[in-house]
C-alpha cells in the first residue's frame, strides 16, 4: 500500500533517511519509514474513556490491540476521504496506530544535507524538509503523547 | 512426585454493555443482577437488608450513557464490605479466562483510566474494558466515612499506580 517517490534514486538510496510521507486532513506530514511497522485499512476504533489527551481509543488486529492518537485532533484536523487508512507505528511505549487520509502514502528518500529543524510547535519533530515552498514535519513518533 | 506446576485457576468475568463498549466485571465482586422491576422504585436497591448505593457509572467515567433500554440490568457489587450497584444497558454474559488472557491496559493511556482499568478482554470483535470494582466502590467507601457510620469499614486497596520514567509523563 505504498508508492514510490518520484525524487527517489539509486545513487542516493544508500546515504538517505526513508520517510513515508502522507497526509492528515489534507495537510502533508513525513514519518521516518524505520519508525512504521504497517498500513492497514481503517477499522472502527473501539472508544475508552480516559482523561489522556488524544488517547481515546483501541483498534483491534486480530489478537493485538493498539492505542490509538488521535493525530488529526492533535492538529486541529479532520481525517479526510470515505477510506481512511491506519498507520502502525513503533512508539516508545509500545506500538500505536493512527488514523490518516485515504490518500495512499508515499516513500520518499531524503538527502541528510537537506534535513532543517522544524519551527513549528503543534507537534513533536525529527526537523523537517522542504517540497517546493512547504516545509514538511517529520513526525517524532516516540514523542507521540508525551509531555501533551 | 516433585515439580507439579499449578496454573493459576481461571477467572470469570461478567460482560456488560455500557455506554456503547463493553466492560468486564469481575464475578468476585458481583452480588447479583437484577432487572429494573425487580428494584422497585428504590433508588438504591435493597436486597437481603443490604443497601446497594447507585454509583453513577458514566460520570465516574466521564462519558454520556442513555440507560434508557428496557434490557437494563443493575449489576449488584460488594467489595470487602463496601456495597453499590451501577446500572448497565445490557448484560452479555459470563466469560471465563485464564488471567495471562486479560491483557495490560496500553501504557500510552497514562491518566487516571490507569485505575479505572484493571485490563483488556478480547471479546467478539471487539474489546471488553475489566472494570477496577474497587475503584468503583472506592467512592462509596469515601461516602460512608464521611457519614461517619458503619465503624471500621477498611479502605480499599488502590490497583498500583503506572510506574514511569519521568521523560515519559504525560
Amino acid at each position: 500500500m505504498l508508492r514510490t517517490g518520484q525524487n527517489h534514486h539509486r545513487g542516493t538510496a544508500r546515504q538517505s533517511y526513508q520517510l513515508l510521507v502522507f497526509f492528515v486532513g489534507g495537510r502533508r506530514l513525513a514519518v521516518k519509514a524505520v519508525d512504521v511497522s504497517g498500513i492497514f485499512q481503517w477499522t472502527e476504533p473501539i472508544p475508552v474513556a480516559g482523561q489522556t489527551p488524544f488517547i481515546t481509543s483501541v483498534v483491534r488486529q486480530g489478537q493485538t490491540v493498539l492505542p490509538v492518537f488521535d493525530l488529526a485532533a492533535s492538529l486541529r484536523l479532520t481525517v479526510q476521504g470515505s477510506s481512511p487508512l491506519c498507520l502502525r507505528v513503533k512508539h516508545s511505549l509500545g506500538e500505536m496506530a493512527m488514523y490518516i487520509d485515504e490518500e495512499i502514502p508515499v516513500l520518499h528518500a531524503l538527502d541528510p544535507a537537506t534535513l532543517q529543524p522544524y519551527h513549528g510547535k503543534d507537534l513533536p519533530s525529527d526537523g523537517s524538509y522542504t517540497n517546493g515552498l512547504d516545509e514538511i514535519p517529520i513526525l517524532s513518533v516516540s514523542q507521540l503523547g508525551l509531555n501533551e | 512426585m516433585t515439580g507439579i506446576s499449578l496454573s493459576a485457576s481461571p477467572s470469570r468475568f461478567l460482560i456488560v454493555l455500557f455506554g456503547g463498549r463493553y466492560l468486564a466485571l469481575d464475578a468476585e465482586s458481583i452480588q447479583g443482577v437484577v432487572t429494573l422491576e425487580e428494584v422497585g422504585s428504590l433508588d438504591d436497591p435493597t436486597i437481603h437488608g443490604l443497601v446497594y448505593k447507585a454509583i453513577n457509572l458514566a460520570d465516574r467515567l466521564k462519558i454520556l450513557n442513555n440507560q434508557g433500554s428496557a434490557h437494563s440490568r443493575i449489576v449488584l457489587l460488594s467489595e470487602r464490605g463496601v456495597q453499590g450497584s451501577i446500572r448497565v444497558t445490557t448484560v452479555q454474559g459470563w466469560l471465563e479466562l485464564h488471567p495471562s488472557q486479560v491483557l495490560p491496559l496500553s501504557a500510552q493511556f497514562c491518566g487516571p483510566e490507569q485505575r479505572w482499568y484493571r485490563g483488556m478482554i478480547l471479546f467478539e470483535k471487539s474489546i471488553a474494558l475489566v472494570l477496577n470494582t474497587s475503584w468503583v466502590l472506592d467512592e462509596q467507601v469515601a461516602s460512608v466515612e464521611d457519614s461517619g457510620g458503619q465503624g471500621n469499614i477498611p479502605r480499599l486497596v488502590a490497583a498500583p499506580k503506572m510506574s514511569v520514567n519521568n521523560s515519559q509523563v504525560c
